[in-house]
């Protein structure tokens, strides 16, 4: 039986309950497995940020009922949805959303207080997280004093700092410049992969498909498209699976963003493909014309699982 | 320090002009109301002052007397040997006492005046710093600081009871915001009196290791018509009675105070918490309890009241040092029990002003952080 992280079944958010009321969200079911990243993508006012609420334990679901590790957390109490917030969750803003008065390792800190832990320990694990985040510099500087990557990744320590199963991401990109933009999305490629966290992301950024393993069009409240990326196993890039030219080896589906790479790959051996990227025995020519395409995309779409599935 | 007061301290001391705002407005408001207490027991202190430094260990007056300030008391001539006849009683000095207006020039005081035998052994100025401490007839010894204000000096005249009198003495620590003490010779006070065969008070000292109360008490059974009180008694009901004409004045100035350290704090605060009302929102997101946000509401204010309280304190204690040197003859004291009442009151300030904004917090929906707003 497959474990899901979260699993949203049927839910509806109505606002108002007369004629003048409004569905938000109708009928939406999703579940997220540990260590997969999920991008909800859609118009403004199509739901996606009541969507995100509810799968936070922000806002109750009219109908439907939403599952955390098996906890139906929509069912629970005001009460006890703080707990489960604080350490199921780690949430990352559009804004940073950072405490102004406090300090970078302040602000991680408090939450890991929060979290039931003391004084020293939380700022030895705040501190710990801050600089595998590449912030052990700015420990003592205040958010003001950040740039937009460096807030984020503040955040993003503090939503990592309670070890939560799942990461909410609203926007992270949205008020990042290009390259940092790249940056924050392979740090939560990494969150999700290295450390087997899911991660649900609501975003307009196109560019977080690349990282993304599946994306998800919201409109008007409801799922009218589900895209199952996939990383060419040529070229790198990310492509999606129901759009993209497929080559079957060795019983398992490989997909590619155009015929040119799906010819390469079917005229030469691949099989760093089906070991986990491993290089050993990769013919000289296909690593030279990956190592340039590569750094031609500026890095993009590493880390996707190999595009390869059981055929049939 | 816990997160929530780490918290509260840093919203605090980010925003200097709000914290100084905060910290000023209770520091005033506590200042108003310590000082005022201060000037009031400084006062009343003062006011005790001849009753406490007479030498006399009883004080004996017309039934029904208990204090100095704006009484009358009048006791028979004989009166005098009958106290000295109880058991106890080591010496008895008898004097006229009224109020009166001292005029000199263009200088006009109230003062108490007392009228003294011509050897007194205790009932006279205890600090004359200039000329003799006894008064003959058509003499008077007044204090320092009106001689000053009057720019009058030893041998120059001032109209007192009626007629004028001649500067023998200048005493020292004999004035107090309302009035002075002038001695005049006894006699000169009887006549003025229509030479009636009477006194006002009978000073008894008692003897080694009697006690005053019990000597007070025996005066009181063997004597009619008399009410006889120990100094630390009589000089208590002068102040319980000097606090009480003033009790309301104290009181409106008390709820003055209050009401502005409230409001300034309640404000304040309020509005500290409003302008970071999307960052409890984001800490209530992030999975904090109302509690959690309660006590950084609380402690916000409780910080504020506390650190206004200690520059009242400072900014009292420099008052009370300092206004005795302007030579205004006020005399500034803080009691414990001023402390404490201040300390109430910070303490009731802290916890209203935190009302408001905990309310906020706890009606605050988590749901405000997915709203757009200024990037922090």
């Amino acid at each position: 039986m497959t474990v899901f992280t979260l699993d949203v079944r049927g839910v509806t958010k109505r606002f108002g309950d007369d004629a003048a009321g409004v569905e938000a969200v109708r009928g939406v079911s999703l579940a997220v497995k540990p260590g997969e990243i999920v991008l909800i993508m859609g118009p403004s006012g199509s739901g996606k940020t009541t969507l995100l609420s509810m799968m936070g334990a922000l806002l109750k679901p009219t109908e439907g009922s939403i599952h955390l590790d098996g906890i139906e957390i929509s069912a629970l109490s005001e009460r006890r949805l703080p707990d489960i917030r604080l350490r199921q969750f780690g949430f990352i803003f559009q804004d940073f959303n950072l405490l102004s008065a406090l300090t970078v390792l302040e602000n991680v800190s408090i939450v890991a207080e929060l979290g039931g832990l003391a004084r020293r320990p939380a700022r030895v694990k705040a501190t710990a997280l801050l600089s595998d985040l590449g912030l052990g510099e700015r420990l003592d500087f205040l958010p003001e004093k950040l740039s937009g990557g460096e807030k984020q990744r503040v955040a993003i320590a503090r939503a990592l700092v309670n070890d939560p199963a799942l990461i909410l991401a609203d926007e992270p990109t949205a008020n990042l410049d290009s390259k940092i933009g790249h940056e924050v999305m392979n740090l939560l490629r990494r969150i999700a992969k290295d450390q087997g966290r899911s991660v649900v992301i609501v975003s307009h950024d196109q560019r977080i498909r690349d990282v993304a393993d599946r994306v998800l069009w919201l409109a008007d409240g409801r799922f009218t498209d589900v895209v199952t990326m996939a990383t060419d196993p040529i070229c790198s890039m990310s492509v999606e699976r129901e759009r993209a030219v497929s080559a079957e080896r060795d019983g398992e589906t490989f997909f590619f963003c155009s015929r040119g790479c799906r010819e390469e790959f079917l005229g030469g051996l691949v099989p760093w493909a089906r070991s986990g990227h491993e290089f050993a025995g990769w013919p000289r020519i296909a690593a030279a014309l990956f190592a340039r395409r590569h750094a031609a995309s500026g890095g993009r779409g590493r880390g996707h699982e190999p595009t390869r599935r059981p055929s049939g | 320090m816990s997160a929530t007061l780490l918290l509260a301290r840093r919203n605090l001391g980010r925003n200097r002009c709000r914290l100084v705002a905060s910290v000023g407005g209770v520091a005033l408001a506590l200042t108003l109301t310590l000082a005022l207490d201060a000037i009031y027991a400084g006062v009343a202190n003062q006011l005790t002052t001849y009753i406490d430094r007479a030498g006399a260990d009883v004080w004996v007056a017309q039934a029904g007397v208990r204090n100095l300030h704006m009484v009358a008391s009048w006791l028979a001539d004989s009166v005098t040997d009958e106290v000295r006849a109880v058991p106890g009683v080591a010496g008895v000095t008898s004097i006229l006492y009224s109020t009166d207006t001292i005029a000199a020039r263009d200088e006009r005081a109230v003062a108490y005046v007392i009228g003294l035998p011509a050897d007194p052994s205790i009932g006279g100025p205890w600090n004359v710093v200039e000329g003799s401490d006894r008064v003959a007839r058509g003499e008077i010894t007044i204090d320092r600081g009106f001689a000053r204000k009057a720019g009058v000096s030893i041998g120059d005249s001032v109209t007192v009871l009626g007629g004028e009198a001649r500067i023998v003495g200048l005493s020292e620590g004999t004035a107090n915001l309302l009035n002075s003490v002038a001695f005049v010779s006894f006699d000169d006070f009887r006549a003025t009196r229509g030479g009636a065969p009477v006194v006002s008070f009978v000073l008894v000292r008692v003897v080694p290791d009697a006690s005053p109360e019990a000597v007070a008490a025996a005066i009181e059974r063997q004597v009619p018509s008399v009410t006889a009180q120990s100094r630390a008694d009589f000089s208590a009901q002068e102040r319980r009675f000097v606090m009480d004409m003033s009790a309301d004045v104290i009181s409106i100035m008390n709820v003055i105070g209050f009401v502005v350290g409230l409001a300034v704090v309640a404000l304040t605060v309020y509005v500290a918490t409003l302008a970071r009302r999307r960052e409890y929102g984001v800490l209530k997101a992030l999975g904090a309890r109302n509690t959690a946000l309660y006590r950084v509401v609380s402690a916000q204010a409780a910080l504020s009241v506390a650190l206004g309280f200690l520059v009242a304190l400072a900014v009292t204690g420099v008052i009370v040092l300092v206004v005795p040197r302007t030579g205004l003859g006020l005399e500034l004291s803080i009691s414990a029990a001023s402390l404490a009442k201040v300390g109430l009151f910070a303490i009731v300030i802290a916890a209203l002003a935190a009302i408001l904004p905990v309310r906020q917090v706890s009606s605050l929906d988590p749901a405000v952080v997915f709203r757009r707003g200024t990037a922090i």
